[in-house]
């Protein structure tokens, strides 16, 4: 089992009542699993996908990530945690603008330390992989939205994570560049062996999963 | 991932090219004003110590009670240096040192005035002046041995050697040079180009043996390890054996090594001295420096909406938050180390011009270690006080906020970029005030009555022949036209050069020693200077012989005196009874900040010094001056004619406080400056981060006038809190400042009210600039960026 989570609650306080995020979330996932979370907005789907990738504090329950038990671990251990584990994809993509694609893939191989002469090889070989070569000098403001995503999800795979949480990765895309996106996906997934959770408000990107997890008001339905 | 953090923070400074030329400029005025301060202030702190006995050295001061005050001095008797050496065996050398001595110099046909001093032989014993030729143990030796500068060498000789050479002093006593001094540094308060032996100064009859007359330094070298805090003790009584007029002064042996410095006495203690102003100084610049880092953390808070998403994706990525410390802290060192080129530069360009305003020969050697150690550290630091916190505040931004497109700021009433607004203007306030007050007593001080005419008046110190010759001179100046009238006085008009508290006249109370400024002329002194007599009437030797004994006193010495009937009245002092002639309205002798003292002009009996000449007002001046130039060549045909104009002379008497109210004057333009620097950039920001709700009103009807009214309006509340804190501040300051001088301006509100206004209206040119650019956007425009 890759991750589980145990009657999670999350909430705020606002104007002296609690207005939960998520309630009593119970969730278990196997390695090479693709899930979906779906749900209208609001429904806690970002904030669900946020405490899985640790970016996110929750305020009740338990949360096991290859038998670590997050809720226990100081900030720093679950830093480190996500970082060998988990990638993320965004809807709007988030590259730094600063930065040419190249670069931008290997930012989080600096984050781990990683030689130069490895960095280098780690990036060419996703370049590669991603048929991107021919744009590594560009910056993203140069790139199409699909383009750019490509890249999102390479700088996610870079490290080699046993988990991509993707948060409406083609939400900002046309239809030709979402099925190319959620195409990759599916590769990565089967031939990779690559766990996904995926947020999605679309049925037909849920379809490229094989589960579906639904949430109204912070609950599971 | 330093080359990627460099990359970074290089393509963010090209992309924000009006962010990055806001905190470079900024911050290298900031750090060009540090240098310049640091300089300064190295140069002083070196000032003589490089003696190598210098911690042996001490100056003979005196310390005497005056109206349960106790008064500190440095002239000591020239009997001083030869008691102390004879009575105390801890002592190894003395050296008395005659302060500044002119002579005339002559070599075969050429003439030259020269200053320098007399010394006993050890001056060059215990002072490290290095010779270059000659021995230092004997150089000094016999009556007529002359050791000169390297430079006066040149001057006197040329390109031949001096050494061993003759050169005729005052055109009567034959000197032979014994040694050539290496030229002294500048890092020395001493200024000689020459020095004789003490044996000449006897051999003239200038070593009475008086304890009374204190009119020359005395430098004592102690011998190693005699304990100084004993020997003070031991010494402090010294007059009591010899001194039969004041037995109760102190002999206090002053560290020399910290004269330059702190030698300022109240009350008997060290309170201070140059060290004064030169921490007030380095105050200022350090609060410069202060001011451009809160531009930089202020700019770079203000632009945290544009740089959250790189941190959350750097933190998603895996970033931990020192990495991203490190990242932000390398940005602002990169950018203050790119300020510190073109402070570089800035220094380069201004330096020599500070030099000149702090009067010290300042120069830039870029082949000096500890310049360059110094110059990193203090830029290492800069860039880490400026970064410190923008590094801290974007770090802590949380991925799951950022990233997701909510993050918007807060704006609580009391934020940190504010408490810094408030904080620069209230130091630009508090300068704009110090500036508007130093002007104001400056300005009133030159407005203040000299209570003499300076116009037409030179004066010409008696040297050679011309005392000799004084009446044939006087005559046949007056005789030529040019001249309106002579005199010759004790001291120049514009320097007090003597006083007492020993003249006695009918009634004067036993317990006065009110200080009284002792001055004498022999002829016609109303008349030349221009003193308004308001009782009784001028000198006039011609009309009545008498007058040698006469005495013309000033309204402070009436006052004091409280004569009835102060014409005809005696005032007694060295021996001599003077009898009072004429009382003349209150003039400025001294120091034109200070209250001017009673004062005792006495006739012509007494040596007189210098000539007053007042000339014409139909002639020219270069006439009237070749003509008298030629009268004096002719009876004193070996020297040249020397002489100053009395209005030059009087206006040097305001150079330090004029220098002072430059350097206030250029510190608070420069943080004037700064401080819009930072509020331009902040108004920008805060217009942008606005833009959305300018568009809204716009939309529901604002004009544009309403919309920068809205703008201007959060920043001029900040500066109007600034002056509230500032007036008292600069109100406490100020006066105290102001206590140093007796004529002084008294601090009025409207100081305040102007200084305030001031700001208010350069902060509100800054935003408003702003203001109305964001105001005047196309409302469709600006909404349509959501």
């Amino acid at each position: 089992m890759l991750l589980q989570l145990n009657n999670i609650f999350k909430w705020v306080n606002s104007g002296g009542q609690r207005i939960f995020l998520l309630k009593d979330i119970n969730l278990e996932v196997e390695e090479g699993e693709f899930i979906s979370v779906m749900g209208p907005s609001g429904s806690g789907k970002s904030t669900l996908l946020n405490v899985i990738g640790m970016l996110d504090n929750f305020d009740e329950g338990e949360y096991n990530f290859l038998h670590e038990s997050v809720h226990t671990l100081k900030e720093k251990h679950r830093a480190n945690l996500y970082k060998e584990y988990i990638g993320f994809v965004f809807q709007s993509y988030h590259l730094l603008d600063d930065l040419t694609v190249k670069e931008n893939l290997e930012m989080p191989l600096l984050y781990k330390k990683f030689k130069g002469s490895e960095r280098k090889a780690m990036v060419a070989d996703m370049l590669d992989r991603f048929n991107i070569v021919g744009k590594k000098d560009l910056f993203p403001a140069q790139l199409s939205g699909g383009q750019q995503q490509l890249v999102g999800v390479a700088r996610a795979l870079i490290a080699n994570p046993k988990l991509i949480l993707a948060d409406e990765p083609t939400g900002n895309l046309n239809s030709q560049q979402s099925e190319e996106i959620m195409g990759l996906f599916r590769k990565l997934n089967e031939e990779d062996g690559v766990t996904i959770i995926q947020v999605t408000h679309s049925e037909q990107n849920a379809a490229y999963g094989s589960r579906v997890i639904n949430l109204l008001d912070g609950r599971q339905v | 991932m330093f080359k990627n953090y460099l990359k970074i923070a290089w393509r963010n400074l090209l992309r924000n090219k009006s962010f990055s030329v806001l905190n470079i400029v900024g911050l290298s005025i900031g750090l060009t004003v540090t240098a310049l301060i640091i300089m300064w202030i190295n140069f002083d702190v070196g000032i003589d110590q490089f003696h190598d006995k210098k911690d042996r050295i001490y100056e003979v001061y005196n310390q005497y009670p005056v109206d349960g005050e106790i008064w500190t001095w440095n002239s000591t008797p020239k009997i001083m240096a030869p008691t102390i050496k004879k009575d105390y065996p801890e002592v190894e050398s003395v050296s008395r040192f005659n302060y500044d001595d002119t002579f005339l110099f002559s070599v075969e046909d050429k003439r030259m005035k020269s200053t320098g001093t007399i010394v006993d032989p050890d001056f060059l014993n215990i002072f490290s002046f290095p010779l270059v030729e000659g021995s230092i143990a004997s150089a000094l030796e016999g009556v007529n041995s002359i050791v000169i500068t390297e430079t006066f060498a040149k001057k006197l000789f040329g390109d031949k050697a001096a050494m061993g050479k003759i050169v005729k002093v005052d055109n009567a006593d034959i000197f032979k040079v014994t040694g050539i001094l290496k030229d002294l540094p500048n890092n020395t308060g001493f200024n000689f180009e020459f020095l004789m032996p003490w044996a000449y100064a006897h051999q003239r009859g200038w070593n009475n043996q008086h304890w009374g007359n204190n009119s020359i330094a005395t430098y004592v070298l102690l011998k190693e390890g005699t304990d100084y805090t004993a020997f003070s003790k031991k010494i402090k009584n010294l007059r009591e054996r010899y001194d039969k007029d004041a037995p109760e002064t102190v002999t206090y042996l002053y560290p020399w090594s910290r004269y330059w410095l702190y030698s300022e006495f109240e009350n008997g203690e060290e309170v201070g001295g140059r060290i004064i102003l030169i921490r007030m100084f380095g105050i200022i610049a350090a609060i410069i420096l202060l001011l451009a880092c809160i531009n930089f953390m202020n700019l770079s808070t203000a632009r945290s909406e544009k740089r959250a998403k790189e941190v959350g994706i750097r933190k998603v990525v895996g970033a931990r938050k020192g990495a991203l410390i490190a990242q932000f802290l390398g940005e602002s060192i990169l950018i203050s180390f790119i300020a510190a080129a073109l402070a570089l530069v800035l220094l380069l360009l201004v330096l020599p011009y500070f030099g000149e305003l702090v009067q010290r020969p300042l120069s830039l050697d870029m082949t000096n270690t500890p310049f360059w150690i110094t110059g990193v550290i203090v830029v290492l630091f800069t860039g880490v006080l400026a970064g410190s916190y923008p590094a801290l505040y974007l770090s802590g931004f949380k991925p799951s906020a950022v990233l997701k497109g909510t993050f918007k700021k807060i704006n609580s009433p009391i934020t940190p970029r504010k408490v810094l607004v408030v904080l620069q203007f209230s130091v630009a306030i508090i300068l704009i005030t110090a500036s508007i007050i130093v002007t104001q007593q400056l300005q009133k001080v030159q407005d203040r009555q000299s209570g003499y005419s300076k116009n037409n008046l030179i004066y010409s110190m008696v040297e050679g022949d011309v005392g000799k010759n004084y009446t044939l001179i006087k005559n046949e100046l007056l005789a030529s036209g040019v001249v309106e009238s002579i005199t010759k006085t004790s001291s120049p008009i514009t320097e007090g050069w003597s006083n007492s508290w020993g003249y006695e006249w009918k009634g004067k109370d036993v317990d006065d020693k009110t200080t009284i400024q002792r001055f004498n002329a022999d002829d016609a002194i109303a008349k030349t200077t221009g003193m308004e007599i308001i009782a009784g009437r001028d000198f006039d030797l011609g009309k009545y012989p008498t007058d040698s004994t006469a005495a013309i006193i000033n309204e402070s010495a009436a006052k004091l005196m409280n004569f009835e009937e102060p014409i005809g009245q005696v005032v007694r002092d060295n021996g001599v009874d003077w009898r009072i002639v004429g009382v003349v309205k209150d003039f400025i002798l001294d120091s034109p900040f200070q209250k001017i003292d009673p004062m005792v002009i006495a006739g012509a009996k007494f040596a007189h010094n210098v000539i007053h000449i007042k000339f014409k007002k139909k002639a020219a001046t270069s006439e009237s001056l070749a003509q008298t130039e030629a009268v004096f060549r002719k009876y004193n045909p070996e020297y040249p004619f020397n002489y100053e104009f009395v209005d030059q002379k009087y206006a040097k008497k305001f150079n330090s406080e004029k220098r002072t109210a430059q350097l206030i004057n250029l510190f608070t333009l420069l943080t004037i400056f700064i401080s819009c620097l930072g509020l331009f950039g902040l108004a920008s920001y805060m217009a942008e981060s606005r833009i959305k709700e300018i568009g809204i009103r716009k939309v529901l009807g604002a004009s544009v006038r309403s919309i920068a009214t809205l703008l201007s309006k959060d920043f001029l509340k900040l500066v109007l809190i600034a002056i509230v804190l500032a007036v008292p501040v600069s109100w406490y300051f100020m006066s105290k400042w102001l206590e140093d001088f007796a004529y002084r301006i008294t601090i009025s509100w409207w100081t305040f009210a102007l200084a305030g206004i001031a700001a208010l209206a350069i902060a509100l040119l800054t935003v408003s600039y702003q203001a109305i650019k964001a105001a005047i956007v196309n409302p469709v425009k600006s909404l349509r960026t959501e």
